[in-house]
């Protein structure tokens, strides 16, 4: 159901948009492994995005340096470099600091996911996630930057206290100071948010996050999220966990 | 039987030192006694050589057989009754037969006295009256020597008593009887008969002489008379002679006994004595105890425990001195009654011209050789002791220090073996022998085993890794197949192999969870926490998750605090949980407990389901490995891998223990000592 939603904005947003004109949103694959590539290609061609395949770091960079994509999804472990990927982000953020990087990777250790989002990455998914929730996050972030184009509207908000989530631009501010989440924790926050008080298990937040996780990648999501309030507050306690149950949102 | 025992038991092979130096001394001792002999041999030849000039002296009655012997006083007696002063050997008193008992009497010499000493059983002394002395038919109790001279003349002295003490004897020669003054004699009356004693000049006797008794009941009744011999008249009197005797002082040294006996054994002279005290070189203490029997038993094997003093009856009778009269020089060896030493005893007849006229017995005690050997087997029993202690104290503790070596190198093997990962080097391994190649080798055996065993662990992620890849390529493809015009036939296979693709997605997760938790345990944050209340809180909500189990938690700790991360303990219980679960039926009831033990908590997970094969107990918790059999290829046998990890993760441990109604999962963990708020 939230699928057909993001799909509708993905449709609606296309013809606004001021980056893209009227030209379809192009989309840049790093991937070394023909088949995948191919698969995401004809997902994303399905969807309406134009799709720019490549398999090594070298061809895509020097491709970008005459022109910057609309959104990159970059495997880790690229032909010849192991950590092809990151370097890859690395150099792509130096260039542009609003470019949505995803990272889209079989290597699902929680190292490899704070390098990545560490080096930038608006995401770190692993090639568990399905190509419809692939969609629906690539959509999200498109939508995201054509928020961020748009003058602040008030519509979309959600207020709990401190916490202030803006639901178009997929933001959070925690007393008046922006938390940088990525795309994944911006749904769990928004999701055990929503309801304060209520305690959402790991399958709701996993609903919620548009993937399937598993129980230890939601504790570390969890965490992290925790740490980067922490960070800005070091009184932050709000988001609590239930053992055995899950976690919810504590009001003020 | 261990290594110690082995060892020791082979240290006992010291003990054949001292047999072995026992050998030596007793061959030495042997040596040394056969050296005695030869020599005592050949003095007792000389003396008898020397004793050939004698002959008159060795047969001083010849023709004559001897039959009774004057034992040599060394002091004269004084004639009382009683013979407490005679200086004879023991046993040296004849009995002969009398009519009320046995008379008992023996002769003695001393200068030129004879000396008689007579004991009478008589119930009934009657004593000679002197008005009636001499009359017909009137009788009293008398004692009579009787001696004849070489010419076979009979002189008979009687004493009768009147009453007791001091008699006079009456001499009768022929039919001729006279008192006779220079006879002195005593009576004594006992409580059963009477006693004599006497001392006869020998120039008044012949070298002839016997001792008669006469008892009567009655003065006027008839008597039996006794006599000391057979016959009518009695034999020679062997005693010692004053030559000889000369003679043989001058062959005694210390130690060395000499005796000299006529043709038939009579002594005829003795001197010297064997026992060596106040001798001075070799004089030591016998040794005592124990000591003294390790001798006897080592030392002087096969001596005669034979009498070797001179015989009191005054005649040498043993069977080597007999075989010395024969004419043989014949030897002994004896043991000492006193000291129980040994005594060599040599008997070498005597000859003058091609008559034997008696035999020379020499004597000597072993003192010498004894106190050597003794010196030299106390030593060698001291030394050898030692030596065999320090033997056995080294040995053993070499053998304790082998021991424990091997033990600690195999505990050390067996605890490594246990972990499947070698985390320090063996004990020994750096010793250059044989116990240091089998730690070396152990330690190259474990690091393989370890080195495996990590290769496995890795295995299921590099594995869950590697398949990924080709699993995301069937399941983008096939999403994307999905967008095709399918028929529905085809939709329903696209459904199913997803379906396939989500179950193998779910394995590959299982497989990875393993190092995905590791490197979750290593970047936890750990914090105090008590786990009372989040372990009660997670099982609150197993109940939810699994509506057709019964959930206990009970808590038997008071505010504990447990230092880790909650989160993983929560994720181990649910591995823990999920086990019962899998291995319970229905309505079955898992109980999860707290419950605190020194130094640490317990979480237990109890359920009833069916026991655990025991070898597999500790199996169990290794990664693939899985007690079901059969099942659906859910389980791969992670789940309390994963738990293990956690567990020892926060330096606890895990166990799995059948109980009496099904099966307890356990894990120990630390607390930390503070309780936490």
């Amino acid at each position: 159901m939230g699928m057909a939603m993001h799909r509708r904005n993905v449709a609606n947003c296309g013809p606004d948009s001021l980056f893209t004109g009227f030209m379809s949103k192009r989309i840049a694959i790093i991937e070394d492994e023909q088949a995948i590539r191919e698969n995401y290609a004809a997902a994303f061609r399905r969807e309406g995005y134009s799709v720019e395949l490549y398999d090594a770091r070298k061809p895509a960079m020097d491709a970008f340096e005459a022109r910057l994509p609309n959104l990159v999804v970059i495997d880790i472990n690229l032909k010849d470099e192991v950590e092809g990927g990151f370097e890859l982000c690395r150099e792509l953020r130096s260039r542009s600091s609003d470019l949505p990087i995803i990272f889209l990777t079989a290597r699902d250790s929680e190292f490899d996911a704070v390098s990545g989002l560490r080096l930038g990455a608006d995401d770190y998914l692993t090639k568990d996630i399905s190509l419809p929730h692939l969609m629906a996050r690539v959509a999200a972030l498109f939508r995201r930057l054509d928020a961020m184009q748009k003058p602040k509207g008030e519509q979309n908000r959600l207020n709990r206290g401190d916490l202030e989530l803006d639901i178009d631009r997929m933001t959070v501010r925690w007393k008046n100071q922006p938390v940088g989440l990525t795309l994944t924790e911006f749904w769990m926050v928004h999701a055990l948010a929503r309801y304060p008080g209520h305690v959402k298990n790991r399958q709701q937040l996993m609903d919620a996050a548009q993937a399937v996780l598993d129980d230890n990648t939601i504790t570390s999501h969890i965490k992290r999220i925790r740490r980067k309030f922490v960070a800005i507050d070091a009184g932050f306690s709000n988001v609590e966990t239930v053992y055995g149950m899950g976690y919810r949102w504590l009001s003020d | 039987m261990n290594l110690r025992r082995q060892i020791l038991l082979v240290s006992l092979l010291t003990l054949i030192l001292p047999w072995a130096g026992c050998q030596f001394i007793r061959e030495t001792e042997s040596a040394l006694r056969e050296g005695q002999q030869q020599m005592l041999g050949g003095t007792a030849k000389a003396i008898a050589d020397s004793l050939s000039q004698f002959p008159y002296e060795m047969l001083p009655n010849d023709g004559v057989d001897t039959h009774a012997y004057a034992h040599p006083l060394i002091t004269a007696p004084l004639i009382d009754g009683y013979s407490d002063d005679w200086t004879i050997p023991e046993g040296a008193i004849n009995t002969m037969r009398g009519t009320d008992g046995p008379i008992r009497y023996v002769l003695g010499q001393h200068r030129q006295n004879w000396y008689v000493y007579v004991e009478v059983r008589d119930s009934a002394v009657v004593y000679t009256d002197a008005t009636t002395v001499g009359n017909r038919g009137v009788n009293a109790d008398a004692v009579t020597l009787i001696s004849v001279d070489s010419t076979d003349n009979q002189t008979s002295f009687r004493f009768a008593a009147e009453a007791p003490g001091k008699i006079t004897a009456t001499r009768r020669t022929g039919n001729l009887s006279l008192d006779e003054p220079r006879i002195d004699a005593h009576w004594q009356d006992m409580a059963d008969g009477y006693r004599l004693e006497a001392r006869i000049p020998r120039n008044l006797t012949g070298s002839r002489i016997g001792v008669s008794v006469f008892n009567t009941a009655d003065a006027m009744r008839a008597g039996v008379t006794s006599t000391s011999f057979s016959g009518q008249a009695p034999g020679s009197v062997a005693t010692v002679s004053p030559v000889l005797q000369s003679v043989t002082a001058g062959y005694v040294q210390p130690g060395l006994r000499l005796i000299i006996t006529d043709k038939d054994g009579w002594r005829l002279a003795q001197a010297g004595s064997i026992s060596t005290s106040g001798a001075g070189e070799t004089a030591q203490d016998p040794p005592s105890g124990w000591l003294r029997l390790i001798y006897n038993l080592l030392l002087e094997p096969g001596a005669e425990t034979a009498f070797a003093d001179p015989a009191p009856g005054g005649r040498e009778l043993q069977s080597y001195v007999s075989e010395a009269l024969d004419g043989r020089m014949a030897t002994r060896w004896f043991r000492s009654t006193e000291t129980g030493r040994a005594i060599v005893s040599v008997a070498q007849p005597v000859w003058s011209g091609n008559v034997q006229t008696g035999v020379v017995i020499l004597q000597q005690g072993t003192d010498a050789i004894l106190s050597l050997t003794n010196q030299a087997l106390t030593r060698l029993i001291i030394l050898t002791l030692i030596a065999t202690v320090v033997v056995a104290v080294v040995l053993l503790g070499y053998a304790s220090w082998l021991s424990v070596r091997i033990r600690h190198l195999s505990e050390a093997a067996e605890h490594a073996l246990d972990d499947k990962r070698l985390r320090s080097a063996l004990p020994s391994a750096l010793a250059g022998d044989e116990v240091g190649d089998l730690s070396r080798s152990f330690s190259n055996v474990l690091r393989q085993l370890g080195i495996y065993n990590d290769y496995l662990q890795s295995l299921a992620g590099k594995l869950s890794h590697e398949l990924r890849t080709p699993l995301t390529i069937v399941r983008s493809s096939l999403e994307n197949l999905e967008h095709e015009a399918l028929t529905d036939e085809a939709l329903e296979y696209t459904a199913r192999a997803k379906e396939g693709t989500d179950r193998l997605r779910r394995i590959l997760n299982a497989m990875s969870e393993a190092n995905r938790t590791e490197a979750m345990i290593e970047s936890a944050e750990p914090e105090d926490f008590d786990p009372g209340p989040a372990l009660s809180s997670t099982v609150n909500a197993y109940a939810g998750a699994w509506p057709d189990r019964q959930f206990k938690f009970r808590n038997d700790t008071k505010a504990v605090s447990v230092h880790g991360s909650p989160e993983l303990i929560i994720q181990m219980l649910d591995k823990l949980v999920d086990n019962a679960v899998d291995f319970t039926a229905p309505g079955d009831e898992i109980t999860v407990s707290l419950t605190e033990e020194p130094g640490g908590v317990a979480i237990a997970v109890n359920n009833p389901g069916p026991p655990l094969p025991d070898e597999m107990r500790t199996e169990l918790f290794h990664s693939l490995v899985s007690v079901r059999k059969g099942d659906d290829g859910k389980h791969l046998g992670f789940g309390l891998f994963v738990a293990r990890l956690i567990a020892e993760g926060h330096s606890g441990t895990i166990e799995a223990d059948n109980t009496t109604e099904g099966v307890q999962f356990t894990v120990h963990l630390p607390t930390t000592g503070k309780a936490s708020g």
